[in-house]
């Protein structure tokens, strides 16, 4: 019998996203998945930055931290690189993780640090109200883009696989046994996994962004060899069709145990008490 | 006339080896036990360009660097003329350069009074004579200024086997054979020294820190878990030191791609229950000050260590300056708390970062250590028995305040509290979950718009404020107490006041200085019991719009006290000198 069940993990806090909002799915997604791997809620922490999809760490009952907009990634590298017996869950949105916090996917890809990126990706700025987001389509108006969408819209997957991050996936907050699966998978695997999880906004893009989504997504075949990059890519270019499942993956030494061999060589040389550092000072 | 002390300058181009040169004459006079302090100089050129060091050598403790130059050394004079507002000359000083060296004379900006006493000497021939290279021309340099000023010369030979151990026997016996044939030159070429001798007597070895390695040790010793940074000049050194030893003790290290990343990685580690530390400059504070607010709302102990730099923007990277004050103490949006403490020198830097953890730790608060380039990357001798564990044991053991059992039934990681410390769980801990938020939040962490919830944790946040005052004091006095004229400075510029107050006092005008360690909050009570005693007060930085006096007012209607002040400010690049300081106190004595 599972010593955790669903209930464990949820918070008192009640969500207040609007009614509709794909950010549930994903929420549900991640509480079966948590389930589904027993992960003792105290040893967790989700890591939100600030939009819509931050709120999802206050729904947690595991430890939870919200903080400034774009910085997620950094928060969590800190916390999961302090202790590596928490399991660490980044979350966020579009707008927090490719636009204001961009520049920080290259180095915790490319470090490979052990935790699992959710981007809840509506294409909008929700919580204010309806602004353009990097992933925004070309040519539709939003309240900062009156005239319509200037910017050609970002492929966050086909930069994740360039960036090396050793796990890749999309899934879509309306398939709640497919996204569990997936995050489960993404939670197990040693190193970083970005997941790209379309998550419709109802308010701002409207509820034809479920059947957009719908008609446009496709689960991958079974036989797909996530390890072939060339194939990922294809995927990733491929813009008329957004498949739903693990796309890239890669299996290399994580940070921490790149970091651990650096500590052996370091202790070679012989670890000195505190005060004995004082050495380093003589002449 | 013999010298137990003297100020020595060495200046030309980079490719010299002037920085080497300096370096192994500064350990020399270490190793025979003498007091150093060394300030190097350059240009912000990576390779080549200008490059100086003043080295300060003494049998008694000193300091500062001394305002003028006994000694000028000089590899190329097309490079001094850079270095003119640094290295300033005594009325006698004595000039060594090279002969060979055909920089027009009418062209150096010294006073021909002052180039009386000049030994030209043919130091690339006598190098390239010796060792078939002019490139050890600065080895060569220190055996004939050695022998000239009878400078630590068996000490210079042991240094370079110490130095070179690792490299081949070849490289050992060459750089000695130029230490010697400096050394022959001058025997075989005047029948006596130069009328400067400097005589002292061998001591123990000393030890020698930078005050950003005294940052980095001072870390270590108060129980770094988790260093986060991203590099930047003059505080690099920081970052490289801890990368040395940290991970001999399990420690993390990571370099984050930019200051915010830094930051932000440090509150997760710091949130994981570990302590946590970043060091930058400037404009690192710059990008940081999101972080703080960050630190400061979610109550989390973070160390942030900022070596200030010059000027705004890129500004002065290589040198010194104080005009980071008012950014560190308000610097962040929001009424966010936050505890500046200053570093006043080398040994200082040890203390001051100790303090700083446990500061942080104990009242969950971020805390800025304002050092500045000029401790951050001089040389110093530091007195080994001062770091002993009874000094500092109580602030290196204490641990953040986490939560009791009967605590954890129905837990409250922002419970209000007198003190406005609450008990903070950390992941691992069952029964202490939590959201810790950047949003205003109640008691349990959970997210408030409430005017009531803002208001009531606003004022808990800054209730550690008060519990810091009551438990510190200031202790750092120079001077009489019944001085009518005061002196209130802060960080780096403390060794030059110091000894102007010794002189002022030696000359018979009274003066006591006081030198806060803990800058922010402010220690408001003890700091009016000391103007009450003063008429006039000098209020000293290197910062030329003066936010440190604009603070001090801010707290002190110094005119309720019938106190004057008098604010003197320079902007910065070179610090203070003594005669500076010196000359204004005596400005001030003639105030009624």
């Amino acid at each position: 019998m599972n010593k955790y069940t669903v209930k464990d993990y949820k918070s008192s806090a009640k969500p207040i996203w609007c009614p509709g909002c794909g950010d549930y799915g994903v929420l549900n997604s991640l509480y079966k998945a948590f389930e589904q791997l027993q992960i003792p809620p105290h040893k967790a922490a989700v890591i939100s930055g600030i939009g819509c999809s931050g709120r999802l760490s206050g729904y947690m009952n595991t430890y939870g931290f919200n903080g400034v907009h774009g910085r997620v990634l950094p928060v969590a590298t800190g916390v999961k690189m302090a202790n590596l017996e928490n399991t660490v869950i980044a979350v966020g949105g579009d707008g927090d993780g490719f636009s204001i916090g961009g520049g920080h996917i290259m180095h915790a890809a490319r470090k490979n640090i052990d935790i699992t990126y959710i981007v809840m990706d509506n294409g909008i700025y929700g919580l204010t109200k309806g602004q353009a987001s990097p992933t925004t389509p070309l040519g539709i108006p939003t309240k900062t883009t009156y005239y319509g969408n200037v910017g050609t819209t970002f492929n966050p997957i086909r930069t994740l696989i360039a960036y090396k991050a050793s796990f890749v996936a999309r899934i879509f907050s309306a398939n709640i046994k497919h996204s569990v699966d997936i995050i489960a998978q993404a939670i197990e695997h040693k190193g970083f996994s970005f997941i790209n999880a379309l998550s419709p906004c109802v308010t701002f893009r409207g509820k034809d962004q479920y059947d957009y989504f719908r008609n446009k997504s496709m689960i991958i075949p079974d036989d797909y060899d996530p390890t072939d990059e060339v194939k990922a890519f294809d995927y990733a270019n491929n813009e008329d069709t957004l498949e739903l499942g693990i796309i890239y993956k890669q299996n290399r030494p994580t940070y921490d145990e790149v970091l651990d061999t650096v500590r052996i060589k370091a202790k070679k040389e012989g670890v000195p008490s505190k005060l004995g550092l004082l050495h380093d000072f003589e002449v | 006339m013999a010298r137990n002390n003297i100020v020595l300058g060495i200046a030309g181009s980079g490719g010299d080896g002037i920085i080497t040169a300096g370096d192994l004459l500064m350990k020399a006079a270490s190793h025979d036990g003498l007091f150093v302090f060394m300030m190097k100089s350059f240009g912000p050129q990576i390779r080549g360009g200008e490059s100086s060091i003043r080295l300060r050598m003494s049998e008694n403790p000193v300091a500062t660097q001394g305002d003028k130059l006994d000694i000028l050394v000089v590899l190329n004079w097309k490079d001094f003329p850079r270095f003119k507002l640094e290295l300033l000359l005594e009325d006698d000083v004595v000039i060594v350069s090279d002969s060979a060296d055909k920089f027009p004379e009418e062209d150096i900006p010294i006073e021909k009074s002052k180039m009386k006493n000049w030994y030209k000497i043919p130091m690339a021939e006598i190098a390239q004579e010796s060792s078939g290279t002019t490139q050890s021309k600065n080895i060569v340099m220190l055996g004939i200024i050695a022998e000239l000023f009878n400078l630590p010369k068996e000490a210079l030979k042991e240094i370079i086997k110490i130095r070179f151990a690792k490299k081949s026997q070849e490289v050992i016996d060459s750089n000695i054979n130029a230490i010697n044939a400096g050394q022959n030159y001058i025997k075989n070429s005047f029948t006596k020294k130069d009328s400067l001798e400097f005589a002292y007597e061998k001591q123990t070895p000393k030890l020698v820190m930078e005050g950003n390695e005294a940052i980095a040790y001072g870390a270590m010793y108060a129980g770094l878990d988790f260093f986060a940074g991203y590099p930047i000049t003059p505080s690099s050194e920081i970052m490289q030191w801890i990368g040395r030893f940290l991970p001999k003790y399990g420690g993390t290290i990571i370099q984050m791609e930019d200051e915010i990343a830094s930051i932000n990685a440090i509150i997760g580690a710091s949130f994981a229950g570990k302590k946590s530390m970043t060091a930058t400059s400037g404009p690192g504070i710059s990008l940081m000050n999101e972080g703080l607010g960050l630190a400061s709302i979610t109550e989390l102990p973070i160390v942030v260590i900022n070596v200030q730099r010059g000027g705004p923007s890129t500004g002065l990277p290589t040198k010194t300056e104080q005009s980071d004050l008012m950014q560190a103490i308000w610097g962040s949006h929001g009424d966010s708390p936050k505890v500046v403490i200053a570093p006043s020198d080398v040994e200082d830097c040890f203390d001051s970062t100790v303090l700083a953890f446990y500061i942080a730790e104990k009242y969950q608060i971020p805390v800025i250590v304002l050092s500045d380039g000029f401790i951050g990357t001089r040389k110093e001798s530091v007195d080994p028995t001062r770091f002993k564990d009874e000094h500092y044991g109580f602030k290196k053991t204490n641990q953040r305040l986490t939560p009791t059992k009967i605590e954890l039934v129905d837990y409250k990681r922002f419970k209000y509290s007198i003190d406005g410390i609450s008990p903070v769980s950390y992941p691992g801990i069952e029964g202490g979950e939590h959201q810790t938020a950047g949003i205003e939040h109640d008691e349990y962490g959970r997210p408030s718009s409430d005017v009531d919830v803002h208001r009531d944790m606003t004022i808990k946040r800054h209730a550690k404020f008060k519990a810091i005052k009551e438990e510190f004091n200031f202790d750092r006095f120079y001077g009489p107490d019944d001085a009518e004229i005061g002196i209130v400075a802060w960080g780096s510029t403390k060794g030059a006041v110091k000894e102007a107050v010794m002189k002022a006092n030696a000359s018979g005008i009274k003066v006591q200085a006081i030198i806060p360690q803990i800058i922010y909050p402010f220690l408001v009570k003890p700091f009016i019991n000391f103007i009450k005693t003063k008429k006039n007060i000098m209020i000293v930085e290197m910062a030329y719009s003066g936010p440190f006096a604009k603070y001090l007012k801010g707290f002190i209607d110094f005119g309720k006290y019938g106190v004057k002040t008098f604010p003197y400010r320079i902007p910065g690049g070179a610090p203070f000198t003594v005669e500076e300081i010196l000359n204004k106190i005596k400005e001030v004595a003639k105030e009624k």
